[in-house]
């Protein structure tokens, strides 16, 4: 009886879904941002996720997640959007190129607010199944009684 | 065990139950975990029959391969044995990123996976509380 293994897989899909969500917040906040420490607009990021069996000696259940083939999920990347960045003609802002246009962030509102619905979602969710785990626990420690 | 006698099949049973079922709550949060994972393939744990079959093993202990293997007495036996078998979940419609995992499927298996859990632990509580009642002598 191991309800620690399960936890610590929804916890780490908490983690992994935060992360996106900070990005979600970033991109949502620098859609307009035209100016980077690296040069250039802000460019769009994402979070690539990986499942991973848990980390060895992470629990004492590492070994049944391996037996069971439980994964954890993991934020082995963060990507920035290939996608070139979106050009409006606006030839008094002062990063205008010598045609007139500006370089905005490659960033779709509609498509990080899909995101973002998503992103909360699935964090409900995995919250839902951490309640679960531990409701089963407590009711196993009922039997002491 | 000599204590056999007075648990029967039934606090085995019920043990390996909440043992499989606890198995198959990781399993389900592993693929909650996955649900934005690209490629990730759901599974299950699938355990019903196997109990089914060893429950049924049990109750002829004269099956035995050879005959003159020593058969082994009880359900007990076999019963530990069951391990259950880690199946995949084939969702009927799979995202373009490869990800085969249905939330509302998912929330409903582990809603499922957790009342069954409750029953079982309720029913081995029960169990224990008329072993407790029978050596009080109080009813």
């Amino acid at each position: 009886m191991d309800f620690f293994t399960s936890m610590d897989i929804s916890a780490t899909a908490l983690a992994a879904e935060r992360t996106r969500m900070n990005l979600i917040s970033s991109n949502l906040a620098n859609v307009n941002s035209t100016r980077t420490a690296e040069g250039g607009p802000y460019r769009r990021k994402d979070a690539v996720f990986t499942a991973t069996p848990l980390k060895e000696g992470a629990s004492f259940g590492a070994a049944l997640s391996q037996a069971t083939s439980a994964r954890s999920v993991q934020v082995t990347q963060i990507k920035e959007d290939p996608r070139p960045p979106r050009l409006q003609y606006e030839p008094g802002h002062p990063d205008a190129d010598p045609n007139g246009y500006v370089a905005y962030p490659n960033i779709n509102v509609v498509e990080e607010m899909a995101d973002m619905i998503t992103a909360s979602r699935s964090y409900e969710a995995n919250i839902t199944a951490t309640q679960a785990s531990k409701s089963m626990a407590l009711k196993t420690l009922e039997l002491m009684r | 065990m000599p204590v056999q006698g007075i648990f029967g099949n039934t606090v085995e049973l019920l043990g390996k139950t909440l043992d499989l079922r606890a198995k198959r709550q990781s399993v389900i949060a592993s693929n909650l975990a996955n649900v934005e994972t690209p490629g990730y393939t759901p599974s299950d744990l699938s355990f019903e029959g196997r109990l089914k079959d060893a429950l049924k093993q049990g109750a002829t202990p004269t099956a035995t391969p050879h005959p003159r293997h020593i058969p082994l007495k009880g359900a007990s036996v076999s019963l530990d044995r069951v391990q259950g078998d880690l199946v995949q979940v084939t969702g009927s419609n799979m995202g373009p990123d490869g990800n085969g995992v249905e939330l509302e499927s998912e929330m409903g298996r582990m809603a499922e996976n957790q009342i069954m859990y409750n029953a079982t632990v309720q029913l081995l509580a029960k169990k224990f509380e008329g072993l407790k009642q029978a050596i009080r002598g109080t009813l």
